[in-house]
């Protein structure tokens, strides 16, 4: 159990480091999901389902998807804009 | 320059916070405190066999209101902000594999929604999880089969009415408890007052259903906004 | 204190990403890492020996963990996700306009 708990925390801080280390945006939000889904984990060691639930559903799914989709629109626009001064 | 300030900056805040960290009260629960009193009343008041779900509907479920009340908010600014007008167009999708998979699997995670959302007071869950649950079908179904099926098959209008038949139910609730027992939001008398079953622990349920109901047609609005002018864009160039 | 140099190590992270980074995107990103910091901070100092906070039908109540401050994360975690969503539509509509999303070309301190 502090085995686990310890790899686990040691997990969570790794993956919040390559979130803010990467520039690249995608990479970021995947290690986010990571970040999310180690945090999971330790929620459930700690004797909370509801919460762990909840971070589960938001955090690794919704977050992500919201993301990306707010990713998508960037670079389709920064690629609109390129097009143009090309022109 | 600059980044020397930031790190002694950062190094001040952290002086503070760990200054701070001698004056964490110890996490014994005291006798005669709220936790108490919810740890060895909260089933016989409630009738709710998972503590978390009293708490959130019962002792706070005005606070669970306001909290709803902020995703409405967020859902109205984000819909004014991304107009709601334009049409999606993206109608090509994934591959056949994928729609197949999804397809086979979308009725299950609608029951595994409707079972966090209705055994709440049971089991882990309730209804912000089960909704999530529930707003997240229609996020992959806009991914695999493209926003057009998602358009046809769940046009905004419908998630609208869901969301603010889910708010009306809620609020209902409520008036209810003020209608019959004096105060808003009360727990009204139970039709079977056994705690376990699946009809039981007073409106707890009731209220689960409204707000999961809000939670995920409220999501699934949010994410609609923010991918339709993407399709647009792409559908024209091409 | 374990508990207290992991969520101090990860508050500072998000609290450094704030300050440093241009991207609007990865900005957000670091007041997720603060706001996820906070909320394992108190899940963590909450535990004690006990079973879950859901109780055996007819049991008498044992020694659970202390439902409350659960409640409260939960709520803050459903508020954390609206304000994601929320920002990200900023982001969006200030990429509308000026078709960049960096924080130096927004203020006019580099082309």
């Amino acid at each position: 159990m502090i085995f686990l708990e310890y790899l686990l925390i040691a997990l969570m801080v790794f993956a919040a480091l390559l979130a803010v280390i990467f520039e690249e945006e995608l990479i970021s939000i995947i290690c986010l999901s990571i970040f999310s889904f180690a945090l999971t984990a330790l929620y459930l060691l700690y004797k909370a389902p509801d919460v762990a639930l909840t971070e589960a559903v938001i955090g690794s799914g919704l977050n992500t998807a919201i993301f990306m989709a707010a990713i998508s629109q960037v670079r389709s626009g920064r690629k609109n804009h390129v097009s143009r001064e090309d022109e | 320059m600059k980044n020397s300030i930031v790190i002694l900056l950062l190094i001040l805040l952290s002086a503070l916070l760990i200054f701070s960290f001698d004056f964490i009260p110890e996490q014994e629960i005291v006798v005669d405190s709220t936790a108490e009193h919810i740890i060895t009343k909260g089933l016989q008041e409630t009738g709710s066999l998972n503590l978390v779900t009293a708490i959130l509907y019962d002792y706070r479920a005005f606070d669970s209101m306001g909290e709803s009340t902020v995703i409405f908010a967020t859902v109205s600014a984000i819909v004014l902000l991304l107009s709601f007008k334009t049409l999606p167009v993206s109608s090509q999708g994934l591959s056949f594999i994928v729609k197949n998979t999804f397809g086979f699997l979308a009725p299950f995670i609608f029951l595994f929604g409707l079972y966090v959302i209705t055994h709440g007071h049971l089991s882990p869950g309730g209804g912000f999880q089960g909704g999530v649950i529930l707003g997240t079908i229609s996020i992959i179904l806009s991914i695999v089969y493209g926003s057009a099926y998602d358009y046809r098959k769940y046009p905004p209008k419908t998630k609208t009415l869901l969301e603010t038949g889910g708010a009306l139910l809620f609020l209902f609730i409520g008036g209810l408890g003020l209608v019959l027992k004096g105060h808003f939001l009360a727990n009204v008398n139970p039709l079977i007052n056994e705690p376990g079953r699946l009809i039981s622990a007073g409106v707890i349920p009731y209220i689960n259903i409204g707000i999961g109901f809000k939670i995920g047609a409220g999501l699934a609005i949010i994410f609609y906004s923010m991918i339709q002018k993407t399709y647009v864009e792409e559908e024209l160039k091409s | 204190m374990i508990y207290n140099l992991v969520f101090l190590l990860l508050f500072m992270l998000g609290f450094y990403t704030i300050l440093v980074k241009k991207n609007l995107i990865k900005l957000v990103i670091g007041l997720n890492i603060m706001e996820a910091a906070t909320f394992f901070w108190v899940m963590a100092l909450n535990y004690r020996e006990g079973v879950i906070p859901i109780l055996k039908t007819g049991s008498k109540a044992a020694a659970v963990v202390n439902p409350l401050p659960q409640a409260l994360i939960l709520t803050g975690i459903v508020i954390g996700a609206s304000t994601t969503a929320f920002l990200l539509t900023l982001i969006i509509e200030i990429n509308k306009y000026a078709n960049v999303i960096d924080l130096d070309i927004l203020k006019g301190l580099r082309d």
